[in-house]
């Protein structure tokens, strides 16, 4: 097999190169979607009858939710593939997925809160969800927080890669163990989402048109994110300097 | 180096045997997590409620939180000695796998700060008015439950093990990672003070043991190839 295609990705130049070739493209997309979601979902799509306007914010809620929890994996992912073979760029996504997947769990915390507000009558309560999310959330920070103390690039890379891969079955193992805490603790209280399943194509195309505009989103903002890594490390390399003296 | 510690086994025990001999020496480990355990236990009557019905009513939470901090703190004597006087690239450079180098320094490291907390936990227990009929359950789940937290912690030791400077970082990547032992631990008390049969909480309890007896040390001889260079 021909393997040249892997080996490309070893290189950040090349990786720079493609994705300021896709940038374009994915924004064009994103917007596209983003518009048709938002206005599907908050002019067109009819008011739910127990939770009226506030069922709105399930449009943004459970995409941004259903993204936070691809962080660990994303990173666990890129923290073996740096581990095994070294790649520089699995490193960045590393590094630049951990804040970025920490403002996405934020996000997720928040709209959820703002949604349980009116529908649960609180700002939090101790489901399971909520708790595993949180506890992602400050699993996130705490791979931040390594790689900020430990100031040697290196070790700091491969430490953050193998706390990504120990955070990721980790975070597996509270989810089920906090599902459990919690149904045998508030199996009273009933935040099934089940409700929608009756429900018909006019409440779940939109969605569907949220959910690409968000991970659209996620791409970008990783992409981006990781083309600035790139260049931070690359400064003293010939083809940066180049790409400065142009711009 | 005579021949019966060549062998893998000799080597586990006389990682083991030298690990329990500098805590008997150095009696400062062996008692400050147990001190720190029973002065944790001792803020929550205080800073809580005096009333023995409250407290019962959150005795098990207050000895499965203060056993976690207790470990926590104890976690910092694991490797930082050996990493600052050297012993612990020696260990590494030996040709045993450091697995079970490390898994004996684990074992070491439970008996000197783990097992005193499980032991003197029925008494810590009593002064806060713990139900009855729960004390056996109490002590079982300690005892299943504090190795795996001492587990998890190594690996975050192992990874911060060469900073200078470590101030939290330690708590925040350790203690997320501590809260499914806490659940299982406080949810078998109460499951048990309602009358439920105790073999299967006890059975994930176990299954978390043998899944951290087996990935955690992978996971903290990794980490610690990686701490030190």
């Amino acid at each position: 097999m021909d393997w040249t295609w892997f080996h490309k990705w070893g290189s950040p130049k090349w990786f720079y190169e493609l994705s300021g070739k896709w940038l374009p493209w994915l924004v064009g997309a994103m917007v596209t979607c983003l518009l048709i979601g938002v206005t599907w979902a908050l002019l067109f799509v009819p008011q739910d009858y127990q939770q009226g306007l506030t069922n709105r914010i399930f449009y943004v809620h459970v995409p941004v939710a259903s993204i936070s929890l691809a962080f660990f994996p994303l990173m666990a992912m890129a923290g073996t593939i740096f581990l095994v073979w070294r790649m520089k760029l699995a490193d960045v996504v590393v590094k630049v997925a951990a804040p970025l997947g920490a403002w996405f769990t934020a996000l997720a915390l928040a709209s959820g809160s703002i949604w349980g507000v009116d529908t649960w009558g609180t700002w939090w309560v101790w489901d399971g969800r909520l708790t595993s999310l949180l506890l992602q959330f400050f699993l996130l920070l705490g791979v931040v927080s390594l790689r900020t103390a430990l100031e040697d690039s290196e070790g700091a890379a491969r430490a953050c890669a193998l706390l990504s891969i120990v955070g990721c079955i980790n975070v597996v193992v509270i989810k089920y163990s906090v599902d459990w805490w919690n149904t045998l603790h508030q199996a009273s209280t009933n935040f099934t989402l089940a409700t929608d399943q009756a429900n018909g194509p006019e409440i779940w195309v939109p969605l569907i048109f949220m959910i690409v505009a968000v991970y659209l989103f996620f791409a970008i903002s990783l992409i981006l994110s990781t083309r600035n890594e790139i260049l931070q490390r690359e400064k003293r390399a010939q083809w940066v300097m180049d790409l400065v003296a142009k711009s | 180096m005579s021949a019966a510690r060549s062998t893998l086994a000799g080597a586990v025990v006389a990682t083991l045997r030298r690990d329990l001999l500098i805590a008997y020496k150095r009696k400062n480990d062996l008692f400050n997590p147990f001190m720190f355990f029973v002065l944790v236990a001792t803020l929550f009557p205080i800073g809580i409620s005096p009333e023995p019905e409250a407290l019962g009513e959150i005795s098990a939470g207050v000895l499965w939180i203060s056993a976690l901090l207790a470990s926590l703190l104890a976690m910092d004597n694991l490797f930082r000695a050996d990493f600052e006087d050297g012993s612990l690239e020696l260990l590494m450079l030996s040709p045993h796998p450091l697995y079970f180098l490390v898994l004996a320094k684990n074992i070491a490291h439970w008996l000197v700060s783990g097992l005193p907390i499980v032991l003197v936990s029925p008494l810590i227990a009593y002064m806060l008015n713990f139900p009855e009929g729960a004390y056996s359950t109490l002590v079982l789940t300690l005892l299943l439950g504090t190795p795996v937290l001492s587990l998890l912690g190594s690996i975050g030791v192992a990874l911060t093990v060469g900073l200078g400077s470590r101030g939290l970082i330690l708590a925040v990547i350790t203690l997320p990672m501590s809260v499914p032992v806490l659940i299982a631990g406080t949810l078998t008390v109460s499951q048990t003070l309602e009358g439920a049969s105790l073999s299967g909480y006890l059975a994930i309890m176990g299954a978390m043991l043998v899944a951290a007896l087996t990935l955690a040390p992978l996971a903290s001889a990794a980490a610690l190839r990686i701490s030190v260079n």
